[in-house]
């Protein structure tokens, strides 16, 4: 590559000082058109056509996940939500084979590819230590692929500020190995079919109608307009990467969302007797 | 003499003491025995007109008037808010109240020389320095245009059509003398029907009642019919009352015809909700077996009054006891096909 740069600009600074220095007759009109024609159009078209089509012939090569985007069959649909993450595990139908929300799992050294969404306002997806961002616009799906290479842990932020809790619209990220990532995903998808045990925060979930909005896979929970609560007791953080996940931070996140994150769509339950929300946050806290 | 500006400026100072002068001396005479000069009343008067003309016009165009549903629920409110000065087709207006100035007019003779929206700007709005009181919240225009509704038909009304709308002959006694009204004489389950734009209360559960009773009483609930019912009453009372209307047998409006379609499209609603457009399922909260009996029971009850209270919540005007603002998230997104489809679902359930 160097050595073919060197010859092109020895053959250009070549010419110009020849064109500087070279005394001789004017060449005829005649002439003067063709040697435009010929080094202007005719050259230059040549020169590039080939480069393009060899750039075309390399390209499979130089992004070999290319096939997977194309077949558009992806394994994590993500939606952006004010202000949270909607997470959708495909199964090889492109069919949901469970929801959770707010803290991805992935498996090493394997190329995941993501369909992102958006429910209210532009979002962006963006996990800084395994790539680029990409914006989720409502009304399209965009796709975009990572090949996480580490194990460990990613805060992944919003990128695209989307509304007041914007700066408090995180998730995390845990790429495990294959193994535990297929354990993991396996009880997942079987947890639809565990019956929760009786606890009294279950019957005041129910009794104070958090079903409405909020999914508990093996309970009678089936709320699709908030986050999917299944095993909210095993994430890192609550309230969308905002708060460490304890009890008192569920508890305080139920009583006063409001406070925690400005312009949350879940409304305030303060005014549920102090017990009554513990007992909840409790129960909540234990689903692992 | 040449006026210079000193002049003016002694002459603005000196007119303010001077007049606080003459109000120290107290030599105005306030009293109301004499009456107005002729031409100062035709003066008052004609301000008043023209004042009530311009701030009319930005009443907005009157919903339909003719439900003659409207008409019990304003009865009973003018029977406690307005009989008192302007007489009611069952009581003239008393030599108490025809001393006072200006004298609260007849409304056979005054109300058809107002337009529906000047009507309204009068009754919301009240007239200041005349005695007439606004209406007690600003947040319940339904309400004033069913008193404006009750208003166009008070001019020749007889006075038992009268005495029924308002359930004057409602009482537990059953006897018209003294008239006087109770909480019966609106919410008797005898006197309501599916138009109703007046809640049935029972079989309600007694948390959702007495947390309503002191939503009313606090103003966190505005109406003008209910706070002005309510004032009458002792805050002590309400565990009782409340009691009360929850004993007796729940109610079934007998609803009217519904469409079918609507029926199905409520039904959904309540049931599973509609999580595209962010509406919860009703039925999570209302009407569960194990339910916070703070949500209120709605089966059975008039699909004009659900309606009526949806919308409230959808404008966000609503208020209520400490729960309300959950129904206020819940309600938001429900458009006006929504609305109709839910009352009739839940009135029929």
């Amino acid at each position: 590559m160097v050595v073919g740069g060197a010859i092109i600009w020895a053959l250009v600074v070549g010419l110009l000082l020849y064109a500087g220095h070279a005394r001789r007759e004017p060449i005829t009109a005649r002439k003067a058109s063709w040697l435009i024609l010929g080094g202007g159009v005719a050259f230059p078209v040549i020169v590039l056509f080939c480069l393009l089509a060899y750039a075309v012939w390399l390209m499979p090569q130089i992004r070999p996940f290319m096939p997977a985007l194309m077949d558009n069959k992806p394994q994590i649909e993500a939606t952006g939500e004010q202000f949270w993450w909607r997470l959708r595990y495909l199964d090889d139908g492109g069919n949901t084979a469970f929801e959770t929300a707010n803290e991805l799992r992935l498996p090493v050294g394997e190329r995941t590819t993501f369909r992102l969404k958006a429910a209210d306002v532009i979002h962006s997806f963006w996990i800084p230590s395994l790539g680029g961002k990409m914006d989720m616009i409502p009304g399209r799906d965009n796709v975009l692929s990572l090949e996480p290479t580490k194990t460990g842990v990613y805060r992944a932020p919003c990128a695209e500020f989307c509304g007041t809790s914007h700066a408090l619209m995180a998730f995390s990220v845990i790429v495990m190995e294959r193994p535990d990532f297929d354990a993991w995903r396996q009880s997942r998808i079987e947890a639809a079919a565990m019956p929760q045990p009786a606890h009294p925060g279950r019957d005041l979930f129910f009794r104070h109608g958090c079903a409405a909005c909020h999914t508990i896979a093996g309970t009678p929970a089936i709320g699709r307009i908030g986050p999917d609560l299944t095993r909210i007791g095993e994430r890192q953080t609550i309230a969308a990467g905002t708060l460490a996940n304890t009890k008192d931070n569920i508890a305080r996140f139920i009583r006063e969302p409001d406070a925690i994150k400005p312009g949350v769509e879940m409304p305030a339950f303060g005014m549920l007797p102090d017990g009554d929300i513990e007992a909840i946050a409790a129960w909540l806290g234990g689903l692992k | 003499m040449l006026i210079r500006w000193r002049h003016v400026v002694a002459t603005l100072v000196a007119l303010p003491l001077l007049g606080f002068f003459i109000g120290w001396l107290g030599i105005i005479p306030l009293g109301a025995s004499g009456g107005h000069w002729a031409v100062t009343d035709w003066f008052l008067h004609w301000v008043m007109r023209n004042s009530t003309r311009t701030a009319a016009l930005r009443v907005e165009t009157p919903p339909p008037l003719d439900d003659p549903a409207r008409l019990p629920l304003a009865a009973g409110q003018f029977e406690m808010g307005c009989a008192r000065c302007h007489g009611s087709p069952a009581q003239g207006r008393s030599a108490a109240t025809l001393a006072m100035l200006p004298p609260p007019p007849d409304l056979g003779r005054v109300v058809p020389t107002w337009t529906d929206a000047e009507l309204f700007q009068i009754v919301q709005h009240g007239i200041r320095y005349t005695g007439m009181p606004a209406w007690p919240t600003t947040n319940r225009e339904d309400e004033v245009w069913s008193m404006v509704a009750f208003l166009r038909k008070v001019p020749g009304m007889h006075a038992d059509t009268y005495r029924e709308l308002a359930g004057l002959s409602a009482t537990p006694s059953g006897t018209v003398e003294p008239p006087s009204m109770t909480c019966d004489s609106c919410h008797a389950e005898s006197r309501l029907d599916a138009g109703s734009l007046i809640p049935s209360l029972a079989g309600q559960s007694v948390a959702y009642l007495l947390e309503s009773l002191r939503a009313y009483a606090e103003d966190k609930r505005p109406s003008g019919v209910m706070q002005t019912a309510m004032s009458a009453l002792d805050k002590d009372d309400f565990p009782a009352l409340a009691a009360a209307y929850a004993a007796r047998p729940r109610q079934r409006l007998a609803p009217e015809s519904a469409d079918p379609q609507a029926l199905d499209h409520g039904r959904r609603l309540a049931e599973t909700g509609d999580a595209a457009r962010r509406i919860p399922a009703c039925l999570t909260c209302h009407e569960k077996r194990d339910g916070n009996p703070s949500y209120p029971r709605l089966s059975g009850q008039s699909p004009a009054y659900l309606a009526t209270q949806l919308r409230l919540f959808v404008s966000g005007k609503r208020g209520g006891g400490p729960y309300a603002d959950l129904m206020k998230t819940a309600a938001e997104n429900l458009d006006e096909a929504d609305i109709q489809a839910l009352s009739a679902y839940f009135a029929s359930r």
